[in-house]
């Protein structure tokens, strides 16, 4: 009972140490002195053209190859062989193998392999634990160069182009597709590129027409040393990989790289709704327009203004009036989608229930508008320009594996780093005028094609 | 063209290794405070950014009925900012809550009185309709108006904000059954940041914007909704469980419109206590230059009374139990559960071994069957694919065909049966193995992820758990795999769900 007494006399006499809470601003944290890595550290260039970029990534016994490659859907004018080819790389094999033979060999190492085919660039993508690195290496090499391709991966990439609805079941399926965000996407990107080569789908007759020698031309025309860049990263040597790669790719001959294929603009159009009925729970909206290709001069301006409207995140202005403020939605951004060569597009995305996705519109035209005609206040300047230099860019060269494939892409893009060197100086440079002007020019809303997925339609006006 | 075999300047592995004694080595560094605060480090000098974790163990398997997501519905209020993040005039927006607190109490007063005019009676209840009386939408109104003056005075994300403004990315939260925990990775010499604002959420959340954040979960219910498989694999999780609260998806419709501030408060009152949280760092940081950052923000922190633990005890399995789903949306499935013991028992890692082994077989004897289907066996319950207490392990055969539903369920029982008899073969298990050790490596390749599986385990059982965890599944052996498939792949314990179109019934 006494010691009761005193333990809680001792209590009553404690000082209470008090909780800090010094505003963030106050605190006193340090300026940033973030340098981004040198590129050249981790360049390696071959007489042929090649330029890898290899990166130790000790953390865990892995390793993750990577090529990037300027030639895509739009690069040719065959149609449907750059779709046939990237069938033929999923689905067959590198010279000197079966097909059976390059599962098995996939699946022995556990390897993760992916190809992404875009517009105008393509991934070619492999990881496996570094002991299969001696195996694989050669393996991806032998792939990109010599990619065994046979009259099925041309069938096979016709079926893709055009699936049946039965090939959309399960969890991604039929009945989520036709009321889902990714179909009011595609309604989108098919208006917005109608009659344009970005738009354009290789016809069953153009398929049927593709032969082999044509998947094969494309190939050796585009998959060049010089039309390429690789990115090798994880638990390696970095000397005993260099040599490696020029072991395997050195002797891979230069050619002539194709010229980029340069689109044309497409169409100006006036404001439309396009209403495409369903009768899910939830409707979908899409609010969208071209976006012009962003000198590099600009580019800081836009992503700053980009990040105050709706991008990356969940304190937009588009969330604070769709979401926080009345629960309309879980979600409103934005989602700039530029391309290398041509015209791109900025999209607003939104979903919710039906009775309330009208208004949801409304607030989001109403802040397209409002910053194209209000400056951003010091706040937001603020927060989005310490996001984007202190955050955003520095996760771009995170690790050996983030920093490699933010190389090699830029490298193949630009043909240099000059973008990503003076990046962060270019942020702190932005000012409210530059976002009022980024805003203006690329911010469209009389351009606006809006998707509405859902029960039925608005005036936009 | 030279032969590219002849001179490899990297040795070919001809077979696949096996775990060495130091393969998951995990340098996992642990302060425990005197508020029972846990604080754990991986260090790794010269990153200049640091994964910041704080995981409370606490989640939906706390909730009480008619209230289900409750523990979700927290994790969005608590991104509402303090009094000192956030507000625009505290003073008096304080009143106004206070005011909001009062008209609640008053409203939930008059729902318990008036409880039998609103009980529900109906079997087929839509949950946009809903009983009222005059007081209660009196009082509905006047929480309404007073939400509007408090929103005038308070800012919107005021935590992200900052976090954001010095560079944090990653400024998510996921609430589970088993766990609540917000993340940032922001760089590490600002990482008195997070601290800083996480020990001011974990203490003086306001519960701004309360009824339009309720919209928000409706919102995602929706989305689940939309898809065609949410419905069936919430039968089949109601099936397989009779009392755990590991079943229950985060609200059905008719919950959300019952959550109070006054629940929400007991809640967050009872868990965010030092002693039940833990806090995680990876990246450009040490423990010892750690320990007196958290010590500056969370010392203050009383050690609290033990929150309430959730047990997760089943009534023991007493016969087989059968679904039939009629739909023509989602395409045609046969699927068998089991349930198996959560981790932290001896036998939980092994079922990843046999999930993984056994799913290529079944995927060749299915085809071999002439069964045009696609094997896929998990062991996820809700969300979530891993818990400290019993749940399931799930294996689905997909269909073109519902016509094969029957053959295809006597194949997979079957299969099922062999396994019990018969082991597997040794290179199966080792692939098995190999493909586990693969996937862990590359979900440790990001310390977030790897952060995540710590702050998971941790909530689970134990952060120590996590290493032998991953040994046991590399020792697993034909005969472990057995032993689990005789011990739990019995009738009583299985749970068979068919979904057929709807012009079957």
């Amino acid at each position: 009972m006494i010691g009761r007494c005193v333990g809680l006399a001792l209590l009553l006499v404690a000082p209470v140490q008090a909780q800090v809470l010094t505003h963030p601003q106050e605190m006193g944290l340090p300026q940033s002195d973030y340098v981004r890595p040198d590129p050249s550290d981790y360049e390696l260039a071959l007489e042929n053209g090649l330029i890898a970029y290899v990166a130790e990534a000790a953390h865990v016994p892995l390793v993750t190859m990577s090529a990037f490659v300027r030639a895509g859907r739009v690069s040719d004018n065959k149609q449907g062989a750059a779709e046939s080819l990237a069938h033929a790389l999923v689905n067959a094999a590198p010279s000197g193998m079966s097909a059976a033979e390059f599962r098995s060999a996939l699946e022995r190492m556990t390897a993760q392999y992916t190809v992404e085919l875009h517009d105008e660039w393509a991934e070619v993508s492999l990881n496996v634990p570094i002991e299969d690195l001696g195996e694989a290496l050669p393996m991806f090499a032998r792939l990109l160069r010599q990619p065994l391709v046979t009259e099925a991966n041309i069938v096979g990439a016709a079926r893709q182009a055009t699936p049946a609805a039965s090939d959309l079941g399960g969890e991604s399926g039929a009945a989520l597709y036709e009321g889902s965000m990714n179909a009011a996407v595609g309604h989108f990107y098919a208006i917005l590129y109608r009659d344009h080569a970005y738009g354009r789908k290789p016809t069953a007759q153009e398929f049927d027409d593709l032969t082999v020698l044509d998947v094969a031309a494309f190939h050796a025309r585009h998959f060049v040393p010089g039309n390429m860049t690789l990115a090798v990263a994880g638990d390696i040597d970095v000397d005993d990989v260099n040599r490696s790669l020029a072991e395997y790719f050195g002797d891979w001959p230069s050619v002539a790289v194709p010229p980029p294929r340069p689109m044309p603009d497409v169409e100006e159009r006036r404001a439309t709704l396009h209403h495409f009925p369903s009768n899910k729970l939830q409707s979908w909206l899409v609010i969208g327009h071209a976006l012009p290709k962003i000198p590099a001069d600009e580019q800081a301006a836009f992503d700053v203004m980009d990040y105050i409207l709706g991008a990356y995140h969940l304190n937009t202005r588009f969330m604070r009036e769709t979401r926080y403020k009345y629960g309309w939605t879980n979600d409103a951004s934005s989602f700039p989608d530029p391309r290398w060569y041509g015209p791109g597009a900025y999209t607003f995305r939104s979903y919710s229930r039906p009775e309330v996705i009208e208004n949801i519109y409304r607030n989001m035209m109403r802040e397209i508008i409002r910053l194209r005609r209000e400056p951003v206040s010091d706040r937001e300047l603020f927060v989005a320009k310490g996001a984007l230099a202190d955050g955003l860019f520095q996760v771009r060269y995170l690790d050996g594996y983030a920093l490699t494939r933010s190389f090699a892409l830029e490298r193949l893009q630009y043909g240099n780093h000059d973008r990503s060197a003076t990046y962060v100086e270019r942020i702190r440079a932005v000012t409210k005028d530059d976002v009022l002007d980024a805003a203006r020019k690329y911010l469209r809303p009389d351009e606006a094609q809006v998707v509405l997925l859902g029960e039925a339609a608005f005036d936009i006006e | 063209m030279r032969n590219l075999n002849s001179l490899p300047l990297l040795a070919i592995a001809v077979i696949a290794s096996t775990a060495s004694a130091d393969t998951y080595n995990l340098p996992i560094r642990e302060h425990v405070f005197d508020n029972g605060l846990t604080l754990l480090v991986i260090e790794r000098p010269g990153e200049h950014r640091v994964v910041s974790k704080i995981f409370t163990d606490m989640g939906a398997l706390n909730e009480k009925p008619g209230e289900y997501g409750a523990a979700h519905f927290l994790e969005h209020l608590m991104f509402k900012g303090t009094p000192t993040l956030g507000s625009l005039d505290w003073e008096r927006e304080k009143e106004i809550h206070a005011q909001i607190r009062a008209a609640e109490d008053a409203l939930i007063e008059e729902l318990n009185r008036a409880r039998n005019d609103l009980r529900e009676r109906g079997v087929f209840h839509d949950y946009q309709h809903r009983e009222t009386t005059p007081r209660i939408e009196e009082l509905e109104a006047l929480i309404d108006s007073l939400n509007r003056q408090a929103q005038e005075l308070a800012e919107e994300g005021p935590m992200k904000t900052w976090y954001m403004a010095y560079g944090g990315t990653r400024t998510t939260a996921t609430t589970e059954q088993e766990y609540m925990k917000f993340d940032l990775d922001l760089p590490a010499d600002r990482v008195e940041l997070f601290l800083r604002v996480e020990a001011d959420r974990m203490q003086n959340s306001v519960f701004r914007n309360f009824d339009a954040e309720r919209m928000v979960l409706v919102e995602q219910r929706l989305g689940d909704l939309n898809r065609a498989e949410t419905e069936f694999r919430e039968a089949m999780n109601s099936l397989v469980g009779r009392a755990s609260m590991v079943y229950v998806p985060e609200g059905y419709m008719n919950d959300f419109e019952q959550y109070t501030r006054r629940y929400e408060r007991e809640l967050y009152e009872t868990y965010f206590v030092p002693n039940n949280t833990t806090l995680i760092f990876i990246g450009g940081v040490t423990l010892e230059n750690m320990i007196p950052k958290v010590e500056k923000y969370f010392g203050h922190m009383q050690r609290a009374p033990e929150p309430a633990r959730y047990q997760g005890r089943e009534p023991l399995p007493s016969a087989e139990k059968r679904l039939t789903w009629r739909s023509d949306t989602l395409g045609p499935r046969v699927e068998v559960r089991y349930q198996i013991p959560g981790v932290g028992h001896p036998d939980r890692p092994l079922f990843d071994v046999l999930a993984e082994a056994f799913e290529k077989q079944l995927q060749s004897v299915a085809t071999e069957s002439g069964i045009d289907g696609r094997v896929d066996i998990n062991t996820r319950v809700v969300h979530t694919s891993r818990f400290g207490v019993p749940a399931s392990i799930n294996i689905e055969l997909v269909l073109q065909d519902a016509a094969q539903a029957g053959n295809a369920e006597k194949v997979l029982l079957d299969e099922l049966r062999r396994l019990a008899e018969a082991t597997l073969s040794a290179d199966a298990v080792a692939l098995a193995r190999k493909i586990l050790r693969t996937d862990w490596y590359r979900t440790a390749a990001d310390p977030n992820a790897l952060a995540f599986e710590i702050g998971h385990f941790q909530v689970m059982d134990s952060w120590r758990t996590l290493e032998p965890y991953l040994e046991a599944r590399d020792a697993a052996t034909p005969e472990d795999l057995r032993r689990l498939a005789a011990t739990y792949f019995i009738a009583k314990n299985r749970s068979v769900g068919v979904v057929v179109p709807e012009e079957e019934s």
